[in-house]
């Protein structure tokens, strides 16, 4: 039987809080002397990296590493060794981890790597500025990081994903700040990153708008540090002061004096919190806990110890063990207190009692009748909140007890707390060492952890765990091809038979089946196939590759290993434009342009896409390539329709007219095209005219470019009527057409004269009706009632009509003996006196 | 099903739910920007913006200032620079020269330049050339369809048209696909799938692979089961229908776009007709005045007026054919002078208050809609009367009809000669190759010539463009020999289809205006080939006969209450059944396809579904439609009980917006330095 949960207690202002210290792992003799080491801890139960400090002397002896290398060291919280390192760039500026368990090494030259568990990498750099002024020190969190240039401005990198790093707000300061953090993104309430750096006396806050001097003045701070949620910091000044402050400086919330530590010796080693509403501060071998009231609870430790933050507590390694220190949960707090009454504390003593088969069991569970639902809940919350399975064990039949008693009893609380104590007690195992509470657990959820899983190569309890959670093996899946890729490079010195079973067919077939087998049909074969083109396995890549069904896929590996034609097709067929431009533009810059357009040019209709989106492209961005595109496929009419593009966009006339020569040029060479290349015939001429026009009216009048109808508009706008006919003669213009066009141009001009003796130049071709109606509409009737004469006879009535002249309305249907138009007409006529004259008319007719 | 759930299924889906996501979308991209910011917009994107949110939302969210992404230097006072715009060259060339011009000014700024619908390698790349890359964040802003009626959404892509049958440029098909998924992941899936044309089938081949594609763990819920609310969506190439967008649209939301164009839902109307007179009431007036006073000094000031179908007048008024828009305006002035009457009767004090009250509210803004829509008719009026309006209309009809074709195409030719709007030519010319199987060659090389001569030879590749073998609608007959087998294959079979689909209506016309007994009101007498494809899905019977018609038989004395309650419970999606032949002799391909989610096989014949449940159609138009369109679909639905139409769209088009897109005429736009939505 483990020890009563309250041995572990420690009350704090006067006995209505208390604090935990669980001992997850004992280690002793795992880790070397933490004092000598600079170390980043990484959240959630994560492991820790170890690098050796250079600035501290080390006694030579037989643990001492011969060579001086940088080397990083990844233990997890048991105290196991999982990856070591050495790394050979410049010196390391500072290294943590991601929310992935991911570990990012930034050196002085600003360059970073992203390490995964297995020693994999991505290296990513902070750009060239900050390699030219170096960097002198970085905060790393989980979702990105802020590093300080030597030239004293910030830089801010968001995700792991190489993100190009934006400059924040120039904090104008002349020395590096004594200490600094930052509050990540997610933490701070303007969702952007909020950097705080101790300068002087006071403490400046920076984002990437504006720095502000927070007018402190109990500085200089020797450390800064923001809780997990962000709403309040923690400050050490250089005196020993330790302030807690909201993290808007609005409210000061407590103020401690460090150096009234008894048994503290030396200087602060860490200040962290535990949770959202504790301090640690730690010395060699002491750990102080600093409750919101200044209270304080001490914990001695042997050797040098270090303490990580976590949401819900803090852990501390010292020389021989792995503690976690909390705040006694409420649920827990309620059942284990001494002389709790709360219903949760009395079903506790009523199952005890059963389990005693003492007849005290009934009296109790009567007296808490109506709140057993909420005691049932606690009893599964204090089962979660609990290390030892012992403990969960009894607490979860407490609630199932409990649970026999109610109404309607659902249990769908207790099975899944059940399930969850079940994962989490196999990854706190000290061969795994992950300590995750029940809170971060929810925090982080199930696939997070598996992920984690995967990630230290634990694929079958990774698998076994998401099948017991009923979660996709997707990621699992993943993450075993690749390592098992990985894991079968093959050998050129292999035996026969090793040999074989590396095959890249064996591995093929290996994993599909793994992944049929599994259900994992969802799983990306393009990155595994990447994967294993990476290590130099282009077989068994492309044998991947042909079971990924996503094109967008699929394509970027196939350009990487080259597989042009295969790449363009798959991307067309995805119908995916931008994904074939992708291929497109790629092919452009790796291919001759010959063997570029003969790439698509034999793809014939099947890359039609592909060929039509490159003309698309090209006639934005890059004519020359289309012209000679068009021309390497003999497309004459394209090359036609470009030249003539390229013309209408022209200034200068004589190129304008040679390129529209050479469009005709173009079209002259298709038998099917004649027309075209006697129009653009016309079109050259038209303009070497419109030129010489242009000449003759010593380049006052524009004529270049317009149409020939416009030519002769402006011709005879301008008094050119010989120049007028000519082009009607030149270019064989209708004789309808040009009436009209003249027609117009005419009246435009109010040269009425001349439109009437072009009327009677000869008989109009288009009658006499436009004329009237076009005056009519340009507003001068008077001048249409002379034509009206002229248009057919039973059509004059209705023109007289429109040409306001009632009178002769009136005389034509007389004459014409047309009494019917005469009544419809006279209804539309403007005043009574007129009507009253058609009347008469009209009653005068018979 | 109890008896709530069927109410609620008889409303029509909440299409502001598809606005909602897009106005979230925008503030968070918004958002991602820290700070005060100077958000330069694409100006084609104004207008469908304008849909999604308005300036004081922008505002809100720390937009200081916004100009319209063009040519010339841009001075910001802020640091950070939101550019919004789709990704197209041009584009990029500006934005890299705005950069690099402040590389130069060495004035320091953040940009971040959201792409609209979605990233683009093409404009990485172009930034790259430009080196300018380094310097701004690219990120999406997912616009996709925006809800411009209460059953209307649309893409509001312009170009789409000739993205697609003229540049071969399939963004659009894809960018459907996504934006259709989107719709099935908030609604439910699809459960049948038809289409009629080649890039239909595409769209189609896009919706069911990603599917199959789709990774389960980011496949939403609704992805995994057939949709209740949906009962198919049918995917209508503009391809296979290019006749209806070259007539012109007779209905009166038709016409406002034909003769004074719609833009997103916004027509421009002379200023005096939008703003209330200032004496009718105080408080309307006391905003605008200062506006008004600067912008006079114009001549003639155009505002712009958002017709929505939160008018209830213009809800009755859009979908009627013109001719009987003036006797419905006449209706509503009467009932509201009657309103005003009977007020003005009123006794008591209290029968007053309660007048002035539906005074300030209902009857004030039925005025207003009322003194609007009679200006609108008052100007649309004048341009019906027009010879070139009239002679167009003529041709149009005679040519539907096949009647005396010569007399047409010389008719055409005349209309050349004498200056008629280019639009309305190549409208015509198209028409006539489409209905006639091409036109005589020697006519059409006349007719072309006469068109170069009249409008410019630059029009040469228009021309070209509409011969091409993608669009192929301005054909010679016979076809040179030349031309590639898939054109001849694809002549369009107007004449046996006008027979088999019924697309003439030679009722007397007169009874036609009274009774709008079949989709053809729309073109007055003429009903749109695509809405009967629509029609040979969801109600066969109206592709046959008149439904309306043969009610009025059943019911002699016409009660209204028969008629009421008399609609047919409509028939369930059986796909083209019945009409596999006619659809067959149309040029493109069938598509006829049922979804059923990942790994499921449904039973046959279709998911059994409770009876009297109302779904939804979709009717995805792709390459756009036009209002005359959605009125004949309104009319569909109305015909029967129990569904509902959807009608989706790459935009709304005319044939004149896709004339002018193919001969790259750009109508002027507002060039106010300083945009607003």
């Amino acid at each position: 039987m483990s020890e009563h949960p309250t041995t572990s207690w420690q009350a704090m202002q006067n006995g209505t809080v208390f604090y935990r210290r669980q001992q997850l792992y004992s280690i002793l003799g795992k880790l070397p002397d933490l004092g000598d080491y600079i170390i980043a801890g990484c959240r959630y139960g994560g492991p820790l990296a170890m690098m050796r400090d250079n600035t501290k002397l080390i006694a030579v002896g037989r643990a001492t590493p011969a060579h001086a290398k940088s080397q990083i060291q990844v233990y997890s919280s048991a105290g196991e060794g999982l990856l070591l390192f050495s790394w050979d760039h410049s010196r390391i500026i500072r290294f943590g981890w991601t929310l992935n368990e991911q570990l990012v090494v930034l050196n002085e030259e600003g360059v970073y790597r992203v390490y995964d568990l297995q020693g994999d990498y991505q290296q990513y750099s902070l750009g060239s500025e900050a390699s030219e002024v170096g960097v002198v020190d970085a905060r790393i969190h989980e979702n990105g990081m802020v590093a300080l240039t030597g030239s004293l401005t910030l830089l801010e990198v968001k995700g792991w994903e190489g993100t190009r790093p934006m400059t924040l707000a120039n904090p104008n300061v002349t020395d590096p700040p004594l200490s600094w953090a930052v509050i990540p993104p997610d933490s701070n309430i303007s969702r952007h990153v909020e950097v705080l750096l101790s300068v002087e006396n006071t403490i400046y806050t920076v984002d990437n708008l504006e720095s502000v001097d927070q007018r402190l003045s109990q500085g200089p701070f020797t450390h800064v540090s923001p809780s997990p949620n962000g709403k309040s910091l923690a400050l050490l000044s250089a005196s020993g002061t330790l302030l807690v402050i909201s993290s808007d400086f609005q409210r000061r919330m407590a103020e401690f004096d460090t150096l009234n530590v008894p048994s503290a010796q030396g200087n602060v080693k860490q200040v962290e919190w535990c949770g959202n509403d504790a301090i640690v501060v730690t010395w060699e071998s002491l750990a102080v806990l600093v409750g919101p009231f200044a209270d304080t609870l001490q914990y001695y430790y042997v050797g040098n110890t270090f303490a990580i933050t976590e949401t819900d507590g803090v852990r501390i390694f010292g020389a021989d063990v792995c503690d976690l220190i909390q705040k006694v949960p409420v649920s827990t707090l309620s059942i284990f207190r001494p002389g709790s009454t709360s219903p949760a504390a009395i079903l506790y003593d009523a199952w005890e009692s059963f389990t005693q088969r003492s007849p005290k069991t009934d009296e109790s569970i009567r007296s808490i009748r109506p709140e057993l639902a909420a005691a049932v809940d606690g009893c599964i919350d204090a089962a979660g909140q609990e290390w030892e399975p012992y403990w969960q064990r009894r607490l979860l039949s407490t609630a199932k007890f409990g649970q026999g008693f109610l109404d309607f009893p659902n249990p769908t609380d207790f099975i899944n707390m059940g399930q969850t104590l079940k994962v989490l007690n196999a990854v706190r195992y000290y061969e795994i060492g992950i300590p995750l509470t029940y809170s971060q657990y929810s925090y982080t959820s199930p696939t997070h952890l598996i992920s984690r899983l995967t990630s230290r190569n634990m694929h079958l309890l990774a698998l076994r765990v998401s099948t017991f959670l009923s979660l996709k093996p997707d990621e699992v899946l993943k993450h075993w091809a690749s390592a098992k890729i990985m894991r079968t490079r093959p050998v050129a010195s292999g035996t026969g038979k090793e040999a074989e079973l590396d095959s890249d067919d064996e591995v093929c077939r290996l994993i599909v089946d793994k992944f049929k087998q599994l259900g994992g049909v969802e799983v990306s074969y393009a990155e595994i196939a990447k994967r294993a083109w990476e290590v130099g396995r282009t077989g068994l890549a492309t044998k991947l590759l042909d079971y990924e069904k996503r094109a967008s896929d699929q394509v970027p590996l196939l350009l990487s290993m080259k597989e042009d034609r295969l790449a363009l097709k798959k991307a067309v067929d995805s119908g995916d434009t931008d994904l074939v431009y992708q291929v497109l533009l790629h092919l452009h810059k790796h291919l001759t342009l010959g063997s570029f357009f003969r790439l698509i040019e034999d793809g014939g209709e099947h890359l039609a896409l592909a060929s039509r989106l490159l003309q698309v492209y090209a006639r934005e961005q890059d004519r020359d390539m289309l012209r000679d595109f068009y021309y390497s496929d003999d497309r004459r009419v394209e090359s036609a329709v470009l030249a003539l593009e390229e013309a209408s966009r022209m200034v200068d006339p004589t190129a304008r007219i040679s390129a529209v020569k050479s469009a005709q040029k173009f079209f002259s060479e298709d038998k099917d095209r004649g027309f075209e290349a006697k129009m653009m015939d016309e079109s050259a001429r038209l303009l070497t005219f419109q030129q010489q026009l242009e000449a003759e009216a010593d380049g006052k009048v524009v004529f270049f470019s317009q149409s020939v109808n416009e030519t002769i508009r402006t011709c005879i706008l301008n008094g050119m009527l010989k120049r007028a006919d000519k082009i009607k003669s030149d270019f064989k213009v209708p004789d309808k057409r040009f009436w009209y066009t003249k027609m117009y141009a005419l009246t435009e001009v109010r040269d009425f004269e001349g439109l009437d003796a072009f009327s009677k130049s000869k008989r109009s071709p288009i009658g006499y009706e436009p004329f009237v109606r076009h005056l009519v509409e340009k507003g001068h009737s008077k001048e249409a009632v002379a034509y009206v004469a002229r248009c057919d006879p039973p059509k004059r009535a209705d023109l007289y009509a429109e040409c306001n002249e009632w009178r002769m309305v009136g005389k034509e249907c007389k004459d014409r003996g047309d009494k019917a138009k005469l009544q419809q007409l006279r209804k539309n006529c403007p005043n009574s006196l007129i009507a009253r004259e058609l009347e008469q008319i009209a009653m005068s007719m018979k | 099903m109890s008896a709530e759930d069927q109410q609620n299924a008889e409303l029509p889906l909440d299409t502001n739910l598809l606005k909602e996501i897009s106005k979230k979308a925008l503030v968070d991209a918004l958002n991602s920007v820290h700070g005060s910011k100077t958000l330069v917009l694409d100006p084609s994107l104004a207008g469908p913006l304008g849909l999604v949110t308005e300036v004081a939302l922008l505002k809100h969210h720390g937009v200081d200032k916004m100009y319209w992404l063009e040519r010339g230097p841009l001075s910001s006072s802020t640091t950070n620079i939101v550019y919004l715009c789709r990704p197209l060259v041009n584009y990029v060339k500006i934005i890299a020269d705005h950069i690099k011009r402040h590389a130069k000014e060495s004035s320091k700024h953040n940009y971040t330049l959201l792409l609209v619908p979605r990233l683009s390698s093409l404009v990485s790349r172009l930034l790259e050339e430009e080196g300018v890359l380094g310097d701004i964040t690219i990120s999406a802003y997912n616009l996709q369809f925006l809800p411009i009626a209460d059953d209307v959404i649309s893409l509001e892509y312009e170009s789409a048209f000739k993205d697609i049958w003229v540049d071969g440029d399939e963004s659009v098909v894809y960018d459907s696909a996504q934006a259709l998924i989107t719709l099935q992941k908030l609604f439910g899936l699809f459960p049948r799938l038809l289409g009629k044309g080649d890039y239909a089938a595409r769209l189609i081949n896009l919706l069911t692979t990603y599917l199959t594609q789709s990774h389960d763990s980011s496949t939403a819920d609704t992805l995994l089961e057939p949709s209740s609310n949906f009962d198919s969506l049918v995917v209508i190439d503009r391809r296979v229908d290019m006749i209806t967008p070259l007539l012109t649209q007779l209905t009166y939301e038709g016409l406002i776009d034909e003769l004074l164009g719609i833009r997103n839902s916004h027509v421009e109307l002379p200023a005096s007709l939008v703003n209330p007179p200032s004496n009718v009431s105080a408080d309307t007036a006391a905003a605008p005045p200062a506006a008004t006073s600067s912008t006079s000094l114009r001549k003639e000031n155009k505002k712009k007026y958002h017709l929505t179908s939160s008018d209830s007048l213009f809800k009755e008024l859009r979908d009627l054919n013109f001719s009987n828009v003036g006797k419905q305006l006449n209706g509503v002035a009467r009932r509201l002078d009657d309103d005003y009457k009977t007020s003005l009767q009123s006794k008591t004090t209290a029968q007053l208050r309660d007048f002035v009250e539906r005074l300030r509210g209902r009857l004030y803004s039925e005025h207003q809609s009322l003194r609007i829509h009679t200006g609108v008719s008052e100007l649309l009026v004048p341009m019906t009367r027009t010879e070139q309006f009239n002679k167009s209309l003529e041709i149009q009809q005679n040519l539907l009809a096949s009647y005396n074709i010569s007399d047409q195409i010389s008719s055409i030719e005349e209309l050349i000669a004498k200056g008629a709007d280019i639009e309305t030519v190549v409208r015509l010319l198209c028409l006539a190759s489409i209905t006639l199987g091409g036109i005589k060659v020697k006519a059409l090389d006349n007719i072309k010539r006469e068109f170069l001569q009249a409008y410019g030879y630059d029009f040469l590749p228009l021309l070209l463009s509409l011969a091409a073998p993608s669009l192929a609608i301005l054909l010679p007959n016979p076809l040179p020999p030349s031309t590639p087998s898939a054109v001849q294959a694809s002549k369009f079979p107007f004449a046996s289809l006008r027979k088999s689909l019924r697309l003439l209506i030679d009722d007397n016309p007169e009874a036609l205006d009274e009774v709008e007994n079949d989709i053809s009101f729309v073109y007055s007498g003429y009903a749109p080939i695509s809405v009967r494809l629509v029609q040979c899905v969801a109600q066969k019977g109206g592709v046959l006969s008149n439904p309306a018609e043969k009610e009025k038989t059943l019911a002699p004395d016409g009660s209204k209450k028969s008629n009421a309650d008399g609609k047919v419970q409509a028939h369930p999606i059986v796909g083209w059944k019945g009409f596999e032949d006619i659809l067959a002799t149309l040029p493109g391909k069938t598509v006829d396809e049922t979804q059923n989610p990942v790994g499921v096989i449904a039973p046959l014949g279709g998911i059994a579904r409770p009876k009297n449940k109302t779904t939804t159609t979709v009717v995805f138009f792709l390459g756009g439609c036009t209002y005359t369109e959605i009125a004949a679909l309104r009319w569909v639905a109305r015909q029967n009980r129990g569904r509902n139409f959807l009608i989706a769209t790459t935009g709304m088009i005319t044939g004149s917006s896709i004339v002018e897109g193919i001969a790259g005429i750009q109508k002027a736009t507002a060039g106010a330095k300083d945009a607003g939505i």
